[in-house]
């Protein structure tokens, strides 16, 4: 198969968006097109676009989303699908986008992941993420994702010794490293004592799916984030030679049960595991190759059960790595240094992209602030459904 | 509907909830499946209480719980108790309605829906 690279970031602000869905997806695309040196019109050499959205037709109202997009950004006739995989629709986004020209379909291919939450209330908001739920067993009870969330919360509680506190000291963390993230949603360093102490704990940090409290969740936001993939053996001829090349070096999904409660071991992310596992051997690579991490922390939990299901820990371990700091810029496994899901945001379609534009950030050097000294892997996992449908990406500058 | 189901493949036996297609046994192809009461005694594997419901819920929280029942079947369903939640207790199902209204193309409209309501023993 070709070789197959990263050339061009592109990232908006997340948060209360300015500006309506398809404008953001052109100013993540313009940026990661700017960044590459990629040209429009009769320059064009962007033969294929993804864009990665869970709700661009429910909330947002815009189907045919990438259509739109290869309009407005007059790179026509490049060819254009919308990726719909619930929140892994940007690594989805971003495994086709490799499969397009590793197979010689496409030679350069613009990869976009892009969410609007918050045109619609909580509770609208609340219920379109809920749709992606069983039907029957779980969606018709009022069950959100949260709720999920706190059921598998308390298994790992009862099982592992997870401690509330665990995940407050993962999500101290994150917001600690979104400090130095201009792109993130909430820049603000959060005190583990004040999110934590009982005198006032239900004033500061009050439960919303217990156990799970405020700080254990990541928050509501719009955004989107791009990539501009080519093939090695067009990198130079497209002009885009004066850029690093960092290679797509492996990539994995792998599914999981749909209806949570039928699940052999309630506490186990198998899907996680299954994708890792795929990315590892297509990359040649083990978890000792990886030097910096993003995984999905819709809810903190899922940072530290993840950092065991990619082999970082042992099985149960994952807690008690990140009380030792092994997880922080300076640890040993630096995880979300982007801010993650928590303090960055989660603006669903855009979060696979975004886990992707941080890594390339790292192996460039260029993330000021939280940048990870020498690092040349980076392993991504987008996390979609309550862990049904999981996408793992590794990158390398090696 | 006010009974709770679960169904048996007729080809190897395998329970399941909810309704499958396909039979879930990985050794088995079974299209065909026999439809059982799932009812009475059941475990407690997990619970949550939430504060955050979606569209179309009134009252402050709802308590959320996984059980296993006797013949080995897990459901999720709905805890109809606040008081003296805990993993492990025994519980006993019943049927009652878990969502007044649904949402469809552009309107919410009264439909009941039928689920678990688990309750004390």
């Amino acid at each position: 198969m070709r070789e197959v690279g990263i050339v061009g970031v592109g990232h908006t602000k997340f948060g209360k968006s300015p500006v309506p869905f398809l404008d953001m997806c052109c100013q993540a695309a313009l940026e990661a097109m700017d960044d590459a040196g990629a040209k429009t019109g009769n320059k064009n050499h962007i033969d294929q676009v993804f864009v990665g959205t869970m709700g661009a037709g429910m909330v947002s109202r815009i189907s045919g989303a990438a259509s739109a997009v290869v309009d407005t950004l007059n790179i026509r006739p490049a060819m254009a699908e919308t990726v719909e995989n619930g929140p892994a629709s940007g690594a989805s986004a971003i495994k086709l986008g490799y499969m397009a020209i590793a197979s010689g379909v496409a030679n350069c291919v613009l990869v976009i992941g892009a969410e609007g939450m918050r045109a619609v209330t909580g509770w609208e908001g609340t219920d379109f993420v809920a749709t992606m739920l069983h039907p029957d067993g779980e969606y018709k009870y009022g069950l959100t994702l949260p709720s999920l969330a706190g059921l598998f919360t308390r298994l790992c509680m009862d099982k592992y010794g997870v401690e509330s506190k665990d995940l407050s000291i993962v999500s101290v963390k994150n917001h600690a490293n979104a400090c130095h993230n201009p792109n993130a949603h909430i820049q603000r360093t959060v005190v583990l004592e004040r999110i934590t102490n009982p005198a006032y704990i239900n004033a500061t940090n009050p439960l919303v799916a217990d156990p799970l409290r405020q700080f254990d969740m990541c928050p509501v936001s719009d955004g989107a984030a791009a990539l501009l993939l080519v093939a090695k053996d067009k990198q130079d001829e497209y002009g885009f030679g004066h850029k690093k090349f960092v290679r797509i070096a492996g990539v994995g999904s792998a599914t999981d049960t749909h209806y949570v409660a039928n699940r052999a071991v309630p506490t186990d992310l198998l899907a996680v595991r299954l994708s890792a596992q795929m990315a590892y051997k297509m990359a040649g690579m083990t978890p000792e190759d990886i030097d910096v991490a993003e995984l999905h922390d819709a809810f903190q939990i899922l940072e530290i059960v993840e950092s065991e299901e990619v082999g970082f820990f042992p099985r149960g371990d994952g807690h008690l790595a990140a009380r030792r700091g092994d997880t922080a810029i300076g640890g040993k496994k630096p995880i979300n240094t982007s801010g993650g899901l928590k303090a960055k945001g989660h603006p669903l379609g855009a979060t696979g992209v975004s886990q992707v534009v941080e890594l390339v950030k790292q192996l460039r050097g260029e993330a000021t602030g939280r940048q990870i000294e020498g690092a040349k892997t980076g392993l991504a996992i987008n996390f979609g459904g309550f862990g049904n449908n999981v996408c793992a990406t590794i990158v390398t500058t090696k | 509907m006010e009974q709770m189901y679960c169904y048996k493949c007729k080809k190897c036996g395998k329970l399941h909830h909810p309704r499958y297609i396909v039979c879930q046994n990985p050794d088995c192809d079974g299209r065909e499946f026999e439809q059982l009461p799932l009812e009475g005694k059941c475990k407690l594997l997990t619970w949550t209480r939430v504060y955050n419901l979606p569209e179309g819920y009134m009252c402050p929280w709802l308590n959320f719980g996984i059980v296993e029942f006797e013949n080995g079947v897990r459901a999720t369903g709905q805890i109809g108790f606040d008081d003296g939640i805990e993993s492990g207790m025994e519980l006993v199902s019943t049927v009652g309605v878990v969502k007044e209204k649904v949402i469809k193309y552009k309107e919410t409209v009264v439909e009941p829906q039928y689920g678990f309501i688990f309750q004390k023993a």
